[in-house]
């Protein structure tokens, strides 16, 4: 495919060859980019399916947990219990920067907390609650462990995906449509030499 | 920032009990919906906490918005484990192979 509109002179053809200079290095670095992502997105990926399998434990643990209390205790004297709580758990997002892409830290506060600042009573409550809240403080630390690593991977994931589309964009369409472009003009131009050489000919034939 | 946590009784009690307070008790798919655009919408949120099979109850776009959120992000939790589908795909979409497992 030859680029719409173009004359064939000689001064596009050298626009032509510094466009297609620039597009093969701005393919290069942007293969590179590539490579270094999906190799950022390597290191993460095995980590994120530890955390997710320790998160999937984590739940079940802490849902035969809270059964168990509800059992023992009732389901109203554990929601009750439950809406004592003073606490609550904050979490404060930074980020740094993975070859161009914003990945986010998360730092928590306050998730894990020793018996006597749960805010509940303690004479009205008994063991299985307080494991109960153990296990699921546990499950909300494993949460926002998972929720950092699962934000990156989705974010590296886009820019991926993004940045693999440039490359084939480049490397597939648009070098190629210059290439050709500069194949035409090439062409073109010779074919005006040609021209004028044989003019050239035959007018001194004439002459003779 | 904070967590919010969006599900039936029996699933957000206990994280009553771990202290949360942005907490969602939803009892039908029509709850869940208007709890999560509410959640989605708010700013202080950085990440939610969900029930698989509720995130499958909602609607296919809603559910696209969700998956696709990253602040806050969407932590999906038991069911039949398939929390990890979405980034399943995602994966596979990206990069071409599965490589999730």
């Amino acid at each position: 495919m030859v680029l719409q509109d173009v004359k064939p002179t000689r001064s596009e053809l050298i626009n032509l060859k510094k466009r297609i200079k620039l597009s093969e290095s701005g393919h290069k670095l942007l293969k590179m980019k590539r490579d270094g992502l999906i190799l950022e997105f390597f290191k993460i990926l095995n980590e994120a399916r530890n955390v997710r399998t320790e998160l999937d434990a984590a739940f079940e643990l802490a849902t035969d947990k809270i059964n168990l209390a509800s059992a023992v205790n009732g389901v109203v004297a554990v929601k009750s219990t439950a809406f004592s709580t003073k606490e609550n758990p904050e979490i404060e997002l930074s980020g740094h920067n993975i070859m161009g892409v914003f990945v986010p830290k998360i730092n928590s506060t306050g998730v894990r907390k020793p018996l006597y600042e749960r805010g509940y009573g303690i004479i009205g409550t008994n063991a299985y609650i307080d494991e109960t809240a153990d296990a699921f403080e546990d499950l909300v630390e494993k949460i926002i462990t998972a929720a950092e690593l699962e934000t990156t991977m989705k974010r590296l994931l886009n820019e991926i995906e993004k940045t693999k589309r440039r490359v084939n964009a480049l490397e597939f369409k648009v070098i190629p449509e210059l290439i050709d472009t500069m194949k035409f003009i090439r062409f073109a131009l010779e074919e005006v030499e040609r021209e004028s050489t044989f003019r050239l000919k035959r007018v001194k034939a004439r002459m003779k | 920032m904070e967590l919010a946590v969006i599900g039936k009784s029996e699933f957000v009690t206990g994280f009553r009990l771990s202290g949360i307070k942005k907490i969602y008790e939803v009892a039908d798919a029509a709850e869940t919906e208007s709890a999560v655009k509410e959640v989605l919408d708010d700013n202080n949120v950085g990440i939610i906490v969900m029930h698989n099979d509720d995130i499958g109850n909602l609607p296919e776009i809603l559910m696209k918005n969700l998956n696709e959120s990253v602040q806050p992000t969407v932590v999906a939790l038991g069911g039949s484990g398939e929390g990890s589908t979405s980034l399943r795909d995602k994966i596979k979409q990206a990069v071409g192979v599965d490589l999730w497992k």
